[in-house]
């Protein structure tokens, strides 16, 4: 494999950005109290540089840095790729890295560790001495997780997780979280740590490099450490917990330590969701109980603002959602040209192209998806053939519009797992995780007779001849019409 | 004066002339501010009735118009001991 330069860490990162003209340095004081969230904000709905906040009130000597992961340019910039990379280039290198060989971490001395530079055990712990922001004004807390990694380990498997689940500051040593039942921590949660009532250790690190983030937002079967070493191309670097077995990222900006509690609840919630409202109720939710934080010296707070399109909710999320959906098909032999997920469907639909070589391949995709670990995170599965351009929303609109049958190619499974941010479902629906999902088939049938029965596509590619379509190309600006790009 | 804020679903949750048990989070200014605490109170819409003011939001964050005045009897300890 070629030699891969990302940046090791989000200093790195910013730097990075900076340099790309992808991230502003901003110097005047900045209130984390809505501020520093608006800000974060409009450079989402602008797709402006992602900005870094040097100076905030009441916390002198931490940062800021938000947007992380909002457009591609910084996707590309965090993989060690050109800024100006397509799409279909990112995620091209994405599955060629994700399809290595694990590269598994190592572990270093404390001392060498950035993360150590500051502890706070015992009394001297208070989240509130971290710049935790308030991220949209009435949210039902301050949110120190937005853009992290909680970590844990199952007690005897020991696989570790690490996974972005949102955590909000309830007083100055507990957190509240959304962590969902189907999620790897969720299932760490039941099927160990709850009916053993036992609390369980785990530690969140904030102000990752934007390749480990990236991993523990990515719904990849693949243990997330290793994932990390695969995507940078070299082992992540980890150091032990002050007060549990747990590895952490060794340069991550801030890391808070603990143990979920399995008898004690407090509520958590509402909070500005990817989908772009706040949907999911307030509700007693699972509760982190904090013995230790440490911290870089000017250490940088990572803040993810999740509403409309398009932060790294749907961004990052759709690619990784989509690019691992890729995967899974592939897997099963299934002819796909490809999977894609337009970050402004919220990550709520996946589109997949197909070559229909047999019946029902619609179906069977729809089915793969909403099976997988994926299928919670989405509804809608839409199948095009292999010509039309997956990531060519007019071209992939216009078959939907006319070839799915309304009555034979609209495919309903109800009684499905779904999330509490659904904002179409039902109060019901959204308490228990109920969802429903729908397969749209935009396939000619294929016991349609191919010459009779399949309508011919009267487009400017499909209908002229070869040399007739060269010839209206070069006389184009002779033609009298500008030229093309 | 403190000033406190706390959510509901449902006004009819601020019932006047109770003894009420409510997560409360302080809105007095400073690097405290919007954390929680488990409490026994009493509230009115009475702002002269109590010592400290409450503001009101809904279940999906709106601010509510009303505004109570409200009295803190003291912290409720749910946390089990061996968290403490
Ligand atoms: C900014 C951001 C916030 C997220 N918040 C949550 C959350 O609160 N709860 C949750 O279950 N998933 C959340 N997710 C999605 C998970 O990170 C994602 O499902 C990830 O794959 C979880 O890891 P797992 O597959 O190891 O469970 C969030 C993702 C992003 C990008
Ligand atoms: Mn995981």
């Amino acid at each position: 494999m070629s030699k891969i330069s990302a940046p090791r860490s989000n200093r790195e990162f910013v730097e990075a950005c900076v340099r790309h003209g992808d991230a502003v340095r901003i110097k005047q004081e900045v209130d984390w109290e809505n501020e520093a969230g608006a800000i974060v904000r409009r450079a989402c709905e602008l797709g402006a540089p992602a900005p870094f906040m040097e100076s905030i009130k009441d916390y002198p000597g931490f940062s800021y840095f938000g947007a992380p992961l909002s457009t591609y340019r910084r996707m590309a910039i965090s993989l060690g790729m050109d800024p100006e990379s397509s799409l279909p280039e990112i995620g091209a290198e994405y599955l060629k890295r994700t399809n290595s060989e694990p590269i598994a971490p190592v572990v270093i001395d404390r001392k060498d560790a950035p993360c150590k530079e500051n502890i706070l055990k015992g009394t001297d712990v208070d989240l509130c001495k971290l710049p935790v922001p308030l991220v949209h004004d009435g949210d039902g807390g301050r949110y120190v997780g937005t853009w992290h990694a909680v970590v844990t380990k199952h007690p005897v498997r020991g696989d570790v997780n690490w996974g972005m689940y949102r955590q909000m500051m309830f007083d100055g040593r507990t957190m509240s979280g959304a962590v969902f039942p189907f999620s790897d921590l969720g299932k760490q949660l039941s099927e160990y740590y709850l009916p053993r009532g036992e609390a369980a250790p785990f530690a969140t690190a904030i102000g990752l490099s934007p390749l480990a983030a990236m991993a523990a937002c990515a719904p990849s079967p693949i243990p997330e450490p290793e994932l990390v070493g695969m995507l940078s191309g070299e082992p992540a670097r980890l150091v032990k917990c002050e007060t549990n077995d747990l590895e952490v990222p060794a340069d991550a900006e801030i890391i808070i330590e603990g143990v979920i509690c399995p008898d004690y609840k407090v509520e958590e919630g509402p909070f500005g969701e990817y989908t772009g409202y706040r949907t999911s109720p307030r509700d007693f939710r699972v509760t982190f109980r904090v013995d230790c934080i440490t911290y870089r010296n000017n250490a940088t707070m990572t803040i993810s603002n999740m509403g409309v399109p398009q932060d790294e909710g749907q961004l990052l999320r759709s690619f990784s959602l989509g690019l691992e959906l890729e995967k899974l098909l592939r897997s099963q032999g299934i002819p796909i040209t490809g999977v894609y997920m337009h970050p402004r469907s919220t990550h709520h639909m996946m589109i997949v192209g197909v070559k229909p070589t047999y019946s029902g391949i619609a179906q069977q995709i729809g089915q793969l998806a909403f099976g997988s670990k994926l299928g919670p995170w989405f509804h809608m599965v839409m199948v095009v053939d292999d010509q039309t351009d997956i990531y060519n929303w007019d071209e992939v609109y216009h078959a939907f519009c006319t070839r799915c049958h309304p009555e034979n190619g609209i495919h309903i499974y109800r009684n499905t797992t779904g999330t509490p941010l659904y904002p179409f479902a039902t109060p019901h629906e959204r308490k228990y995780s109920i969802g429903s999902k729908v397969v749209f088939d935009c396939l000619w049938p294929v016991d349609w007779d191919k010459i009779n029965d399949v309508p011919t596509l009267v487009s400017f590619k499909n209908v002229y001849p070869k040399d007739i379509q060269e010839r209206v190309l070069s006389n184009w600006v002779a033609y009298g019409y500008p030229p093309v790009k | 004066m403190n000033q406190w804020e706390v959510f509901v679903m449902d006004m009819a949750e601020l019932a006047e002339g109770k003894d009420l048990a409510l997560s409360i989070r302080t809105l007095n200014t400073g690097r405290h501010k919007y954390t929680y605490k488990h409490v026994r109170c009493m509230v009115s819409a009475d702002l002269d009735k109590h010592p400290d003011r409450l503001q009101v939001r809904m279940g999906r964050g709106q601010l509510s118009a009303a505004r109570f005045s409200i009295q803190v009897i003291e912290e409720i300890r749910r946390l089990p001991a061996k968290y403490a």
